[in-house]
């Protein structure tokens, strides 16, 4: 049976039917219409659907809608400041970290989880914090450049 | 894939918990981090009727060591254990197995609970927990007993914890002096694989330099639970740590390992026998340094 939930995403609130067995990342993405997040495998393996739930990043595929009732969300939709691009993203497009972009919501969330908690991460603690983001098509060094550009 | 259909219940307690549970009976089931049953209900191999979701309980999300003991809540996530500078100082073998888990997004919903109670071969919290000596605290509604984790898994997804009773609480006495241990695993990459092959060595000195008064090795992926290697552990009990001894301890898990070969990672039974031996000398060997400290 539906149930109806409130939850912040973006600072904006939201109260929204979902179903027992539906995943965050379907609520965000069809309930909510922010396609940004991804759905790639759905098994937590590829991190396409990254979103911060309560400042942590999570798999959004791993996680049931109905426990996001009364959480905060930030998805790659919220990145984004009143001046425009957040400094990650303009690093992410200067150093050709993006492709096809299929990662890069997911990928630019990590990158902005392990610069939140230090803003001068070494390269050895970018690789850990984006090893749950898998990309197919940049090869991984023009991320940790972008990551690195901005952090310090 | 879509998940099959179920009622969803988020109890604000244990005891809340433990109710539904007994409530609910057998289709029912637990749902911690969600890293293990959400493949499970995609797949349909856990259909469960009614899902109790609890990691918002706050009583399972303490990780306490005021009494000398570690008591880690079993929603405490493997993030906090990874994080957790006491974990690191005195029990790093269970920090160095928190980190071998999936990825950095993994680790922060995956918790130490569901590592265990999911009971598989190749996870990578229980050969530490096992060599640490753990003990489960279990609750039901009428009960609470406290089992050894040696004697809690029975067979691959397989526990002796009953339908309606919840994993609350992991216990580890602190390690005696001169004492240490290790843990290495063996997978294909990095992040997000299934490992080959885990082993985790503990031993005890009778003082700086003395004899070994205390040893245990674990191993996992080598048969359908975790195993205690006791022909390798009492080979080493009395016995002067030495690089030919830990060989010998070495031979004699590789000859008690009775893995099979698996198709995914395309390990053989060979294979993994041989690298038994292998991370049974070098664990023992991260074992020993930690037990002669920091001035060896
Ligand atoms: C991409 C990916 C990579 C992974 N890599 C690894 C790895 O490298 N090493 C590794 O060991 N694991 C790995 N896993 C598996 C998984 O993340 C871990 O086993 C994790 O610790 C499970 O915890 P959970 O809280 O998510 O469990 P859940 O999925 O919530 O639960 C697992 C099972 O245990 C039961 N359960 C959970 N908590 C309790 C409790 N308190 N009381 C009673 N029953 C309970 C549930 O009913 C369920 O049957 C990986 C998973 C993914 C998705
Ligand atoms: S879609 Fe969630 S990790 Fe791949
Ligand atoms: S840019 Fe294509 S997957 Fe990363």
């Amino acid at each position: 049976m539906k149930k109806l939930i409130r939850v912040t995403v973006n600072d904006v609130r939201y109260e929204v039917a979902v179903k027992p067995n539906q995943t965050l990342v379907d609520m965000i993405r069809y309930d909510l219409g922010l396609t940004g997040t991804k759905n790639g495998c759905g098994e937590g393996d590829c991190g396409a659907c990254t979103v911060i739930l309560d400042g942590t990043p999570v798999n959004s595929c791993l996680v049931l809608a109905m426990q996001a009732d009364g959480r905060t969300i930030t998805t790659i939709e919220g990145v984004e400041g009143e001046k425009g691009l957040h400094p990650l993203q303009k690093a992410f497009i200067e150093k050709g970290a993006v492709q096809c972009g299929f990662c890069t919501p997911g990928m630019v969330l990590s990158a902005k989880s392990v610069l939140d908690e230090n803003p001068a991460p070494s390269e050895e603690e970018i690789r850990e914090g984006i090893s749950g983001n898998l990309c197919r098509c940049t090869g991984y060094l023009q991320i940790i450049d972008a990551v690195k550009s901005v952090g310090k | 894939m879509s998940l099959p259909e179920f009622d969803f219940h988020a109890p604000g307690s244990v005891d809340e918990a433990c109710r539904m549970l007994a409530e609910y009976g057998p289709k029912a089931k637990i749902f911690a981090g969600g890293t293990d049953l959400m493949l499970d209900m995609r797949r349909r191999r856990i259909l469960p009727e009614n899902v109790i979701s609890i990691p918002g309980i706050e009583e399972l999300k303490t990780l306490d060591l005021s009494s000398g003991m570690l008591k880690i809540g079993s929603c405490v996530t493997i993030a906090r254990i990874v994080k957790s500078k006491e974990v690191a100082g005195k029990w790093g073998a269970l920090c160095a197995g928190g980190k071998a888990l999936g990825s950095c997004l993994v680790r922060n919903l995956a918790t130490v609970g569901g590592n265990i109670a999911s009971a598989r071969p190749a996870a990578d919290l229980p050969p530490p927990l096992m060599v640490y000596g753990a003990s489960l605290v279990l609750k039901k509604t009428s009960a609470e007993r406290v089992v050894s984790i040696d004697h809690f898994f029975t067979g691959t997804g397989a526990t002796v914890m009953a339908p309606d009773e919840i994993l609350t609480e992991i216990r580890l006495s602190e390690p005696p002096p001169h004492s240490g241990a290790g843990y290495l695993n063996l997978g294909i990459r990095n992040a997000c694989d299934i490992n080959i092959l885990n082993v985790a060595s503990y031993v005890a000195l009778d003082g700086p330099g003395g004899a070994i008064k205390d040893a245990r090795i674990v191993m996992g992926c080598v048969a359908p639970t975790h195993v205690r290697v006791l022909s390798a552990e009492n080979l080493l009990l009395g016995e002067k740590p030495s690089e030919a001894l830990f060989e010998r301890a070495g031979e004699a898990a590789m000859n008690a390992a009775t893995p099979r070969g698996s198709a995914y990672s395309r390990a053989s039974a060979e294979y993994k026998k041989d690298m038994v031996k292998e991370l049974t000398v070098r664990t023992l060997g991260m074992a020993l340094r930690e037990a002669l400290g920091p001035a060896s």
